[in-house]
């Protein structure tokens, strides 16, 4: 069968259908309540949207702090198209989209030069940047007073299926990256950028291309979570802790690693519900408190904790554990198991 | 014999530092071209301008007559010259193959078959046996073979190497001195080689350059090179040119510079670092 790229394993196609049957038969079967329903709504967007981040953070080592932008502009922009031209949603979301990515690249192109820590302090900037030209901004966003979407009856369990698919597309979209040649090349230039460059490689228009898509989709996800709540306002589009969401999402459950991020995000909204509801002045601060924990315990987060297990118990052939705990690993590099375990107090 | 790369007039200047100064380079086809001179004379430099990674201030490189430099290293991996580094730089993160086959997918932008080209590389490298390793595992010396094979997967036409024989025991030196010659010899690359071992440079090099203070003080056969008084006395000051080029007779070999005439020694490569370089620590990265 040659209908599918080498990279492509057989396996883990399986795993997506069945994974794409189980969420859609899941409402069905279970006789979900809406609200229940609408969590699970929720969490398939997340997955989509820190699977994006993971793709600049975890794929390239970019971390960035200001993809709240690319969430809020994508919202709103998508929202206005609603309001004023009446356009079918999904495409209010592409358009929403592609203006997100368009605006990716304009602070992406020149920022991205920078690398490791600097990258992210600039993107800190972009973001603030972002969050308050966009809350004066009361012609686009509303101002502070945000904007209300119209209500459709039945829309939000239509959403369901809506966020199954975006999430599916992303999965794939995130295995193909991993795993393809571009991948790679992306790896690379984690590891060493100027080596990478030796080789041939542009890590310039790599990086382009791969912010591109990480800000079309996180504004699809943003355009989504808008006729999602009916409401929208850019304090909590554009918010700090709503850049921050996607960052720990991925670091909790495993940055660099196609399931890591999803599994963190199920985590992240499931925690969030809770933490908000029972303790409402502290949740941020928790969270703060989590992302300690898990840098200085277990970098890579949940799938860390599963490779460890899998070393433990030899499930997997160790230089197989090795070479994916490596392919993970922040800086590129850091695959000897001692340099975690002298980290670790 | 063709010339297949020229630099005319290459100059780098890093603020009020000339690190290279008006140099003037031809490489042969088929030709092994040596670059030595002490530390800070600006060989590595020189490599960055004609491999693409840092613009010339003047001048140009040219690989048969199209120009290559001042763009960046991609257009010379495209056209077909590529480095490697003198501080063994392997992507961590990625298998012995794997690294390999970033090069032969990028090089050329050729993905296709990307994976047994690399593996006919890691082949002619000797280290096929390590194609599912991480590179941390693998030894100083096998290191600069996979920076060498890295490159190779590249598919160039001409090859700078950057010190890939210095560091390493001797008996890996000799092994890497064979894998250089049979570069030439099988793969029908031209190379340029910055060596700091000197019998190394003695044997290998058809024709040697000697750089100093940014430019180029000699150029000739190896055997002659050494000979000259501009050459010892940037290596071992002016004194001992005086003392040398107070021997009568052109020919003379002073014996008080053999330091800088180890062309006649029947040893193999010397080795000036202790032979078994730790490996990195926990976490090194460079």
């Amino acid at each position: 069968m040659k209908l599918l790229p080498h990279w492509v394993s057989r396996p883990a196609l399986v795993a997506l259908l069945a994974a794409l049957v189980v969420g859609a038969v899941l409402p069905k079967v279970l006789g979900l309540s809406v609200y229940s329903q609408n969590q699970v709504t929720e969490t398939f967007l997340f997955v989509a949207a820190a699977l994006a981040w993971n793709w600049m953070g975890g794929y390239l080592g970019q971390v960035s702090f200001g993809h709240s932008a690319m969430f809020g502009l994508g919202g709103f922009i998508s929202a206005r198209l609603l309001l004023a031209l009446h356009l079918p949603f999904w495409l209010a979301w592409i358009v929403g989209g592609l203006v997100a990515a368009a605006y990716a690249l304009v602070w992406g192109h020149p920022t991205l030069r920078l690398r490791g820590p600097y990258f992210s302090i600039a993107t800190i900037g972009v973001g603030e940047a972002t969050r308050l030209v966009m809350t004066y901004w009361e012609d686009l966003t509303g101002g502070s007073s945000g904007l209300s979407l119209p209500i459709t009856p039945g829309l939000k369990s239509e959403l369901y299926w809506w966020a199954l698919a975006l999430m599916a597309l992303v999965i794939a979209a995130s295995y193909s990256l991993r795993k393809s040649t571009f991948g790679l090349g992306l790896l690379a230039i984690k590891s060493d950028v100027d080596a990478a460059a030796d080789v041939g490689i542009s890590p310039t228009l790599m990086q382009d291309i791969v912010l591109l898509l990480s800000g079309f989709t996180v504004g699809v996800c943003g355009a989504f979570y808008a006729s999602y709540q009916n409401f929208i306002e850019p304090g909590d589009m554009f918010g700090f802790d709503r850049s921050i969401s996607f960052v720990l999402m991925a670091v909790i459950g495993g940055v660099g690693t196609i399931i890591g991020p999803a599994l963190g995000a199920v985590v992240f909204v499931m925690l969030r519900q809770y933490l908000i509801g029972s303790y409402p002045q502290l949740y941020l601060g928790i969270y703060g408190l989590l992302l300690i924990v898990v840098i200085l315990f277990e970098p890579l987060g949940m799938m860390g904790l599963f490779f460890r297990i899998a070393r433990r118990f030899g499930l997997m052939r160790p230089e197989v554990e090795a070479t994916l705990e490596a392919k993970a690993a922040v800086g590129g590099g850091a695959a000897d198991p001692g340099a975690r375990q002298g980290g670790a107090p | 014999m063709t010339v297949i790369l020229r630099a005319e007039n290459l100059s780098k200047r890093f603020g009020g530092l000339k690190a290279v100064d008006a140099v003037e380079l031809e490489l042969n086809d088929g030709e092994i071209l040596g670059v030595i001179g002490p530390n800070g004379a600006g060989k590595t430099t020189l490599f960055s301008m004609i491999a693409g990674s840092i613009p010339p201030t003047t001048g140009r490189v040219l690989l048969e007559g199209n120009v290559i430099s001042g763009g960046s290293p991609r257009r010379a991996v495209r056209a077909g010259v590529v480095r490697t580094h003198q501080i063994v730089r392997p992507f961590q993160n990625l298998t012995v193959l794997e690294n390999v086959m970033v090069g032969a997918i990028y090089g050329k932008a050729r993905p296709l078959g990307a994976r047994e080209r690399a593996l006919e590389v890691l082949d002619f490298c000797s280290l096929r046996d390590r194609a599912p390793q991480l590179p941390g595992g693998l030894t100083l010396a096998g290191r600069k073979r996979l920076e060498l094979a890295r490159a190779l997967a590249t598919e160039p036409r001409v090859l700078l190497l950057d010190e890939v024989i210095a560091g390493v025991n001797p008996a890996e030196a000799l092994h890497m001195a064979d894998l250089i010659r049979s570069v030439r010899e099988k793969r029908g690359l031209s190379i340029i080689l910055i060596e700091h071992v000197m019998p190394a440079v003695m044997r290998l090099s058809d024709r040697v350059i000697v750089l100093d203070a940014g430019k180029k003080i000699a150029e000739g056969k190896p055997q002659q090179v050494v000979k000259d008084s501009r050459v010892i006395a940037a290596y071992l000051g002016e004194s001992a040119s005086a003392a040398a080029s107070a021997q009568p007779g052109p020919a003379g070999s002073p014996t008080p510079t053999s330091g800088a005439a180890p062309a006649s020694l029947p040893t193999p490569p010397a080795n000036p670092t202790p032979a078994s370089i730790p490996k990195k620590g926990p976490g090194g990265h460079q």
